[in-house]
C-alpha cells in the first residue's frame, strides 16, 4: 500500500523545483527584452531627433545663404526683414546658430576694413538683439528642451547703413602742385611734406631741389631714412659720387640700415642708375 | 474494473521468464543472429549490454528454444567455487557424479574422454562475477571444442575482459544488447499488457505518456518494469481510496510520482 499523500507532496516539490530554472530563464529573458526594447527605443528616438535636426538645418541654411549672397557687398537690412528673423530662429539648433553667426562675423571684419565710417554709423545705431520667440506646444518635449537651449544664444546682427563713397585720387605731378605742398610745409614745418617734396623733385629729375628738401627734412628729423637715401641719390646724380658714398657710410655707422647698405653697394659697384 | 490495475501491475513484476519474452523487431533480429551463431563451430559467444537491457531474458529464451533440440545448460546464478563449478558441469553435461573434490585436471580428463555427436551449449549468466582464473579455465575448456559457452556480462566488465587479447581471439561472436527506443518502448509496454489481456490499460498509454516514461527510464527494460509496476500500484491505491483518476490516458503526474517512489527521479 503506497502513501499517495506523501508521494503527491514530494511530486509537488519536484514540480516546483523543476519549474524554477524555466522561471528564471523566462524572467531573465523578459528583463533582457525590456532592456533591449528600451535601448532601441531611446536610440531610435535619438536617431529620429538627429534626422529631424539635420533636415531642419538644411531647410534653414538655404534662406541664410541666399540672404548672404544677396547682401554680398554690404548688408542693408530693412526693419521688416528683422521682424521676420525670429520666426526662422525658432527652428535653430546649436549647429544652426553657428551657421548663421559665421557669415555675420565675416561681415563685421569686412566692415572694419572698409572704412571708419562704418564704426561711426555703427555707434550711432544700437545693435539689434534678436531673441527667438517660444513656439507653441506642437513639438515633443525633447525638441522643446533643445529649443530652450537655443534661446540662450543671442544672435547679434547689427543693421548698418553704409553709404559707399568713391574716393578719387588724381595724381598731380605738376610744379604748381609741388608749390602748394611747399606752402603747406612752410606753414606747419612737417618733415613728411618736405620729404614728399624731395621725392617729387627726385622723380622729376630736379636733383638740386631734391637734395635741398632732403637736407631740410634731415635737418628736422635725422632718423628719417628716406631723407638720407634721397640726399645720397641726389648727390650721386649730381656727379658727387664720393660725397654720396661718404654720406651713406656715415648714416650706416649710426643707423646700421640695410637699405642704405644696399644702396651703398650699388653705388660702389657703379650699378646705381 | 477493480482488478485491471492489479493485473496490469503483475505484468511488470521483475522476473526472468521466457514466456514473458516480448518480440520486438530489433530484438528478434539480434536473437536470430544469436541462434545462428550457436549453429556455427564457435568456441565462445559473448552477449553484453548495460544492466536491464534483457540479457538474462535473452539467455532464458535461448535456453527454452534450444533445450528441445540439443543439450543446453543454463546457469543463471554464477557458481563461484571452482571445484563446485567443475562438479556441476561434469554432472550436468557428462552425467558423471563425483563425491569428492574435482579439480581442473580431472575435469579436463572427463571432457577429453567424452565422445558426443552434438556439442553441448553452456549458458553462463552474470559472467562478470566469475573470477579471472576461472574465466581462463573456461577458455581452456572451450578450446577443446567439446563444450560451447555463451556468456553474458555487463558492458563495463566486457570492456575489461575483451581488452585481454588472448580472450578476444577466442570470442568468435559478440552481441550487444541496447535499451529500447521510444517507439520500441511503446510496443513493449502494450504487447506486455495485451499478452496478459489488459487491453484497457494498454490503451491508456498514449505517445505522450510513453515519451514521459522514456524520458525517465531511457528505454531500460528493467527500469520500465519497475516504474510501471509502481504506476499501476498507485492507480490501484487511488482506486481503493475512491480517489478517481482519469482512465483515458496515463497521467504524467502519476508517472512522475511512481518515478519518485522508485528513485528514478530524485525529488
Amino acid at each position: 500500500m503506497l502513501n499517495t499523500h506523501d508521494l503527491e507532496k514530494r511530486w509537488l516539490r519536484y514540480k516546483i523545483k523543476s519549474y524554477i530554472p524555466h522561471f528564471i530563464i523566462t524572467l531573465s529573458l523578459l528583463v533582457i527584452g525590456i532592456i533591449v526594447i528600451n535601448f532601441t527605443s531611446t536610440t531610435g528616438a535619438l536617431k529620429e531627433q538627429k534626422q529631424v535636426l539635420a533636415t531642419e538645418t538644411t531647410l534653414v541654411q538655404k534662406p541664410i545663404t541666399q540672404e548672404l549672397s544677396a547682401q554680398k557687398d554690404i548688408i542693408t537690412r530693412e526693419p521688416q526683414r528683422v521682424a521676420n528673423t525670429p520666426q526662422q530662429e525658432l527652428h535653430f539648433s546649436k549647429n544652426n546658430a553657428k551657421v548663421q553667426l559665421s557669415p555675420s562675423l565675416d561681415f563685421m571684419k569686412k566692415m572694419q576694413h572698409s572704412s571708419h565710417l562704418y564704426y561711426n554709423t555703427r555707434e550711432a545705431q544700437e545693435p539689434i538683439i534678436v531673441k527667438p520667440k517660444k513656439q507653441p506646444n506642437k513639438r515633443p518635449k525633447k525638441r522643446i528642451m533643445i529649443e530652450q537651449e537655443i534661446e540662450e544664444v543671442v544672435i547679434q546682427e547689427p543693421i548698418v547703413v553704409v553709404q559707399k563713397k568713391k574716393i578719387q585720387i588724381n595724381r598731380q605731378n605738376t610744379q604748381n602742385d609741388i608749390f602748394e605742398i611747399i606752402k603747406r610745409f612752410k606753414k606747419n614745418n612737417n618733415p613728411a611734406l618736405s620729404l614728399f617734396v624731395a621725392k617729387k623733385y627726385y622723380e622729376l629729375e630736379d636733383y638740386h631741389q631734391a637734395y635741398n628738401y632732403a637736407l631740410i627734412t634731415n635737418g628736422i628729423d635725422k632718423n628719417i631714412e628716406s631723407s638720407w637715401l634721397i640726399f645720397a641719390k641726389s648727390l650721386y646724380k649730381l656727379d658727387k659720387k664720393a660725397k654720396a658714398i661718404k654720406t651713406l657710410k656715415e648714416y650706416i655707422n649710426f643707423s646700421h640700415s640695410s637699405g642704405a647698405r644696399l644702396l651703398l653697394n650699388e653705388m660702389k659697384a657703379g650699378k646705381f642708375r | 474494473m477493480s482488478s485491471i490495475y492489479i493485473n496490469s501491475k503483475d505484468v511488470f513484476l521483475d522476473t526472468v521468464n521466457a514466456k514473458d519474452y516480448i518480440q520486438l523487431d530489433r530484438v528478434s533480429t539480434i536473437y536470430q543472429s544469436l541462434k545462428d551463431s550457436i549453429k556455427k563451430p564457435l568456441k565462445m559467444i559473448l552477449l553484453y549490454g548495460r544492466p536491464g537491457t534483457g540479457k538474462s531474458m535473452f539467455l532464458t529464451k535461448l535456453y527454452k528454444d534450444l533445450s528441445s533440440s540439443q543439450d543446453v545448460f543454463l546457469y543463471q546464478t554464477p557458481i563461484l567455487d571452482e571445484n563446485e563449478f567443475y562438479k556441476t558441469l561434469a554432472q550436468d553435461i557428462f552425467t558423471t557424479k563425483y563425491a569428492g573434490e574435482l579439480n581442473f585436471t580431472q575435469f579436463m580428463k572427463i571432457v577429453n574422454s567424452q565422445e558426443r555427436d552434438t556439442i553441448p551449449v553452456v549458458l553462463l549468466d552474470e559472467a562478470q562475477l566469475y573470477s579471472e582464473v576461472l574465466m581462463e579455465k573456461i577458455r581452456l575448456i572451450s578450446d577443446t571444442r567439446t563444450v560451447k559457452f555463451v556468456i553474458t556480462l555487463h558492458k563495463t566488465e566486457k570492456e575489461d575482459l575483451i581488452a585481454k587479447e588472448h580472450f578476444q581471439t577466442r570470442i568468435w561472436e559478440s552481441i550487444e544488447l541496447e535499451n529500447a527506443s521510444n517507439a520500441e518502448l511503446k510496443i513493449y509496454i502494450q504487447k506486455k499488457l495485451m499478452k496478459a489481456n489488459c487491453f484497457d490499460s494498454a490503451n491508456m498509454f498514449t505517445p505522450k505518456s510513453v515519451s514521459t516514461i522514456y524520458r525517465i527510464t531511457n528505454g531500460n527494460y528493467r527500469d520500465t518494469n519497475k516504474l510501471l509496476y509502481t504506476l499501476f500500484d498507485l492507480y490501484a491505491t487511488y482506486e481503493k481510496n475512491h480517489q478517481t483518476q482519469s482512465t483515458n490516458q496515463i497521467s504524467s503526474k502519476i508517472i512522475e510520482m511512481a518515478a519518485i517512489h522508485t528513485g528514478l527521479i530524485d525529488a
